[in-house]
């Protein structure tokens, strides 16, 4: 029931969603036909290449074609290629999943790792250089450790290709790369909740019990900060959906992000409006699945749901 | 003679990989507006004719061809037993159907409005197209030679449908053998060529890296043997390669700020003084990292060189600037003047841009400078000059031929001519210059042309630009056209 009702909920936001991002591109300045035209072009030209593109219509007409173009593919196509949007965002979708889960994963294993480290042996000098690292990891550009990155590991030590998404190996700078922020993130939050539930009682009785230390760690104290950790990588997830913008052009990775800058540069407007819907429906869903799992974790939230 | 021996008979060998700045996104030449399109259709397709790395006109599908006596009809013989990549005849009812797609409204070609003289290409028998004018076109030669006007296979398109701008069935020495959008693309030979370029390589590979420094990175590491576009502030980096040097073509693209003629810039005085505050050399040396030339004139260097007229390079004379301010009424800070800029299209623009605000700030001009995205710069510069609440923007201009270029820059009320420029005198010769395809004519015609425009100074001249690419040693005969597009025809490489 709470499950149908957070759907229903989120159906509402994409039509609004949808509306925005329709109506929004003609405000953008500029007119498709004449970035595609050239400055070179004539009026003539230009008035050509806009009848071709459809964009003399009504907008009603083009707004229903839009959504339309949400369930058949034919009806919405690039501009540019005249491919199908859907085959366009297909194409690419799979790179931009690959790095943003990769990312994640990889995020939240270093986090938790060097979060338990730092909590174990509060004060020491390996709490200060992951205190250091995380806050780096935090505050630097992510195209900035990008550059960095293919500096040292594919110009310097000739380890890895700098760009590019031909092999596997390709996707691990970019793994890397984006995996710094969650990493940073998800160590602080372990850090900070194992210290606060490191002198409970509770810890204690496990210990009293006979449980090693590690397994008090894990099974106990980790585990109450799990929630937490659920809604840190449910942002941090769209953070890197939306980061792939930048991502995917320094790495030379054909993903969605490098799709929507590249359109965005042309004006191809069904591309950006598909590939900023598809971004919402990902957010939407990101949203619905951590509120469904921490309900799931936590009776407490499940019980005043119920209520309400 | 454009080829040679050992190209004739030589094996393809060696496997070049290449990094380009912007995905061609399509090789249908109808669509496509990109260098790195082009570079493709050029190894893809064939033309009537092509352009050489000097943008000269050479036959390409054409062995003969003549013009009726009232300049209307073109008759081209093409090429006999000519197949393309599929095995379908390159015969003159291929050629007719290529052009007929161009023109057909319903498809809706970026490059119909360009071919606007063209009224209908008819085949007379197999190997005999007529190209039937609406208008005499002493330049048709060169809007059939550039890749826009390739022959594409219709049959093979209409079977295909949009597949075909990724894999175009043509009749050049190399075929697409895959496309994956935004990453990469790869060429192999033709093994049913048989024009005079065949494929010297074994295959060739692009790999699309918008992002300058990475770019560079493939360069360095040696995953590429070519990578375009370095930017100013990586020439010394990739000169100083082992392996590597950076070559520097010239450009078509000129670029200048295009005043609006209205107001205080009605006044050939203020527009002079404007001209004469700009360090040119300093710009050229100090931001664009030489990447430049001082603009002696429009058009640039590019196409028919020998019709173009070159005159003194202005001089930096802030003194003179200001009297020429006060000549015409304005002191120190009594002149107010707003340009639009655009930010990421030129190389440096942004800069080059504060750069031509500090100067004129100078000579006790305000100038404010509005940067501005792409979209919002084209809109701007599509307004009519009437309309324009600026007084001047930053363009690129392509020089394609004398007509091309100054037809669309200086004939009263076309639409590039964002200006406002009006003269009826080069209005009357513009006309006369598209008419007449008599060389010594034409050289009479835009000669005046050219004087006349520079004497008037519609345009705070900047620049020409230079093309700059990185090139490992083991690559030669390696040729870049001055727009962008990228030639192979006699590459080899020498591991």
């Amino acid at each position: 029931m709470i499950v149908f009702n957070r759907l229903a909920a989120s159906l509402p936001t994409l039509l609004i969603v949808s509306l925005l991002v329709f109506w929004f591109v003609d405000f953008i300045p500029g007119d498709p036909a004449r970035i595609l035209a050239g400055p070179m072009a004539t009026q003539e030209e230009v008035d050509v290449i806009r009848d071709a593109m459809g964009l003399n219509e009504p907008a009603v007409t083009r707004y229903v074609r839009f959504i339309e173009g949400i369930v058949n593919p034919d009806v919405a196509v690039s501009l540019r290629t005249g491919r199908p949007v859907a085959t366009e965002i297909a194409e690419r979708l799979p790179n931009t999943l690959i790095i943003a889960i990769g990312g994640l994963v990889v995020g939240l294993l270093a986090g938790t790792i060097t979060g338990v480290i730092c909590a174990l042996r509060q004060g020491t000098w390996i709490d200060t250089v992951i205190t250091v690292l995380t806050l780096a990891g935090i505050s630097m550009p992510i195209f900035w450790l990008g550059l960095l990155c293919i500096w040292l590991f594919a110009v310097y030590l000739g380890w890895l290709p700098p760009a590019g998404a031909a092999t596997p190996a390709h996707f691990v700078l970019p793994i890397l790369t984006v995996a710094s922020r969650p990493a940073a993130m998800f160590s602080r939050l372990v850090t900070a909740s194992l210290l606060e539930v490191m002198g409970r009682d509770y810890l204690d009785t496990a210990r009293s019990k006979g449980l090693s230390e590690s397994s008090v760690m894990v099974r106990h104290a980790l585990r109450n900060s799990l929630v937490a950790a659920i809604s840190v990588a449910g942002v941090q997830f769209g953070a890197m959906l939306g980061g792939s913008v930048i991502t995917e052009t320094v790495f030379g990775i054909p993903g969605i992000g490098r799709l929507l800058v590249d359109a965005v540069s042309r004006a191809d407007y069904p591309i950006i409006q598909y590939s900023i819907l598809l971004f919402s429906f990902f957010f939407v869903l990101i949203n619905l699945v951590t509120d469904l799992l921490t309900l799931w974790l936590d009776p407490r939230t499940r019980k005043s749901e119920g209520a309400n | 003679m454009a080829f040679s021996a050992g190209a004739l008979f030589a094996e393809p060998s060696g496997i070049l990989r290449v990094a380009v700045g912007a995905d061609p996104e399509t090789f249908d030449p109808h669509f496509n507006d990109l260098p790195t399109g082009n570079t493709v259709d050029l190894l893809v397709l064939e033309g009537l004719f092509r352009l050489d790395a000097e943008n000269n006109v050479l036959p390409g599908l054409a062995t003969d061809h003549e013009f009726s006596d009232d300049g209307l009809t073109l008759t081209v013989t093409i090429r006999e037993g000519r197949t393309f990549s599929n095995g379908d005849p390159l015969d003159a009812a291929a050629v007719a159907a290529s052009f007929t797609r161009m023109l057909d409204p319903e498809v809706g070609s970026i490059y119909r409005g360009l071919y606007s003289s063209i009224d209908e290409v008819v085949a007379i028998d197999d190997l005999t197209v007529e190209i039937r004018l609406n208008e005499r076109n002493g330049h048709l030669l060169l809007l059939l030679a550039p890749t826009a006007a390739s022959i594409i296979n219709v049959k093979a398109l209409e079977e295909m449908g949009a597949a075909y701008s990724r894999q175009p069935v043509g009749s050049g020495p190399y075929m697409v053998e895959s496309f994956v959008g935004g990453e990469r693309y790869r060429l192999v030979p033709n093994p049913d060529y048989e024009g005079d370029y065949p494929a010297t390589l074994e295959a060739i590979e692009f790999l699309v890296v918008p992002e300058d420094g990475s770019r560079m990175a493939l360069m360095e590491t040696g995953d590429v043997h070519i990578v375009e576009r370095v930017p100013p502030e990586a020439i010394s980096t990739i000169d100083a390669l082992e392996s590597a040097a950076v070559i520097t073509p010239a450009s078509m693209f000129s670029i200048n700020m295009e005043m609006v003629l209205r107001g205080p810039l009605e006044d050939i005085r203020v527009r002079e003084a404007l001209n004469l505050a700009i360090d040119r050399e300093g710009m050229v040396q100090g931001i664009l990292g030489g990447l430049g030339t001082p603009s002696v004139g429009m058009p640039g260097p590019g196409t028919q060189n020998d019709l173009r007229v070159t005159f003194d390079p202005i001089p930096f004379d802030p003194q003179r600037a200001r009297e020429l301010l006060a000549e015409a009424g304005y002191g120190n800070g009594e002149l107010e003047l707003t340009m639009t800029c655009p930010t990421g299209r030129y190389i440096k623009d942004v800069q080059v841009c504060q750069a031509i605000q500090g100067s004129l700030q100078a000579i006790g001009v305000n100038t404010q400078a509005n940067i501005v995205d792409r979209g919002t710069w084209s809109q701007v510069a599509a307004t009519p000059p009437g309309d324009r609440t600026d007084n001047m923007a930053m363009l690129g201009r392509a020089t394609a031929g004398m007509d091309y270029t100054l037809y669309r820059l200086f004939r009263s009320g076309v639409s590039a001519n964002t200006t406002g420029y009006n003269n009826p005198r080069v209005d009357e010769l513009l006309v006369d210059g598209r008419a007449t395809n008599d060389l010594d004519e034409q050289r009479a015609i835009y000669g005046e042309v050219q004087e006349i425009v520079w004497e008037e100074m519609p345009f705070i001249y900047l620049w020409y630009q230079t093309q700059a690419l990185g090139v490992a040693d083991t690559v030669s005969g390696f040729a870049v056209q001055p727009n962008e597009t990228m030639v192979f025809d006699n590459v080899t490489l020498n591991n």
